[in-house]
């Protein structure tokens, strides 16, 4: 647990294993796993949006909230929970092979180089 | 113990006949002169004859989970038999546990074993999946893994695949027997053994996670005989963005992960070494983060064999998460 925060690191999600638990808990390392954290959510968003959802860090940078445009609002406590809540909240399939969404993530890196 | 302090769990799996028990047997044997501490389960249609070691007999017990695919079911006679030789280590009515090996019967899937482990609450904490061996009868292979799923299900989850009683056989089907692993699973190291003499692919310092993938990862083609399953080794133009990969592995197996039969790899992630990536349908092993380069490979990989599923838009969809991250010239081709 942090002794800043209060918030519980029971569990990291394999593609955050190279974080030491502990030096992140003290403070050292927070700053690597907000870094990696906000990339990981920024690409969340890129793909959600193509789905009508979004996706925003809680305050603590430790869970994430999925969302859509009627409002309705999830808090997931890593990326193992976020893929079946948002799959729930889309009420279709998010299908990284799906042509359209692939199509939709080239726009989207076209225009950002742009 | 792992680096992390967990015990090894090494999985002895392969059909009926195919010598999982002369092997497990020569192993201990070897092994007891070395106050081994390890721990055996085998179903309880096995007998072997460990004298020094602590066998635990369990009746192969599978818990259908709630909307869970096959991989993710739970071993919940595995389950409660680890918990209670934690709680037997704890108490000091045994000595310390070094390893597990558990032999399976010759019809079970070795996957939800590894889901069980690294699933469960307080196991995932002290014991490890440390490798998955399965053994294969060379004059019968063949024909069973034309005729028996369960067998090909067995090659796909494997590290190493021991090819037994070649004694009993001609070259010949030892050949097409190794071609048929190969094809089945590219990543697994295969070793032909008489009469258990290859029992050192059960220890775990002899099988880390992911490293035998080095053998010889990049012969890759379509598994003939099996239409449905084909495998493909993809390489990249530079280290790839390790969050936009989390992302894009996270949905892969949410998406399709039943049809993922297995993921190995080196990954450069632009560290000093490579990440070595495991995962078999959901059950992602956690990566391991190496300090470096193995000598023998310096070239990132990463293997799929799915089923029903082209390995090049796998390629393409990679590419464009990576695009989509912080790599945005990032190429993604396969290995030829």
């Amino acid at each position: 647990m942090c002794v800043l925060c209060g918030q519980m690191f029971s569990e990291i999600h394999w593609s955050e294993q190279q974080l030491d638990p502990e030096q992140v808990s003290q403070g050292a390392g927070e700053t690597l796993r907000r870094q990696s954290r906000h990339a990981r959510t920024r690409l969340i968003g890129k793909v959600l949006a193509h789905y009508g959802l979004e996706v925003s860090d809680d305050w603590s940078a430790t869970n994430y909230v999925v969302g859509n445009r009627k409002g309705d609002r999830q808090v997931v406590a890593s990326l193992a929970e976020l893929w079946p809540a948002a799959t729930r909240m889309a009420g279709r399939l998010l299908d990284p092979l799906d042509d359209a969404l692939l199509q939709h993530l080239r726009d989207g890196a076209a225009e950002g180089a742009e | 113990m792992t680096p992390a302090g967990r015990r090894p769990v090494s999985v002895l799996s392969g059909f009926l006949g195919s010598g999982k028990t002369t092997l497990l047997r020569r192993y201990l044997a070897e092994s007891a002169q070395s106050e081994a501490g390890i721990a055996v389960i085998i179903n309880e249609y096995g007998a072997v004859g460990v004298d020094h070691h602590l066998v635990r007999m369990v009746k192969e017990q599978l818990i259908l989970l709630q909307a869970g695919c096959v991989c993710c079911n739970r071993r919940e006679d595995l389950a409660n038999t680890l918990r209670a030789l934690l709680d037997q280590e704890q108490s000091g009515e045994i000595a310390p546990i070094r390893q597990v090996v558990i032999e399976t019967s010759g019809l079970a899937d070795p996957l939800p074993i590894l889901f069980t482990i690294s699933s469960d609450p307080v196991l995932r904490h002290h014991f490890a999946a440390s490798s998955v061996v399965v053994m294969l009868s060379a004059a019968d292979a063949t024909a069973q893994i034309d005729r028996q799923p369960e067998v090909s299900q067995q090659i796909i989850a494997a590290d190493r695949v021991v090819v037994t009683k070649p004694d009993l056989a001609t070259r010949e089907q030892i050949a097409r027997c190794r071609m048929k692993v190969r094809q089945l699973n590219p990543t697994a190291g295969i070793v032909v053994s008489s009469f258990g003499e290859a029992f050192d692919v059960l220890a775990p310092g002899n099988a880390p996670q992911g490293a035998r993938s080095l053998d010889k990862p990049l012969r890759v083609g379509v598994a003939l005989g099996h239409p449905d399953v084909q495998s493909a080794a993809l390489t990249f133009s530079a280290p790839l963005d390790w969050p936009a990969f989390g992302v894009w592995l996270g949905m892969l197996l949410q998406a399709r992960g039943p049809n993922v039969l297995r993921i190995k790899g080196l990954l450069n992630i632009g560290d000093a070494g490579p990440v070595v990536m495991n995962a078999a349908q959901h059950v992602v092993h956690p990566p391991e983060h190496l300090q470096a380069w193995p000598a023998t490979e310096r070239r990132p990989y990463l293997v799929f064999i799915t089923r029903a599923t082209d390995p090049d838009r796998i390629a393409a969809s990679l590419q464009t998460f990576q695009n989509a991250g912080s790599r945005t010239d990032l190429r993604v081709t396969r290995c030829v």
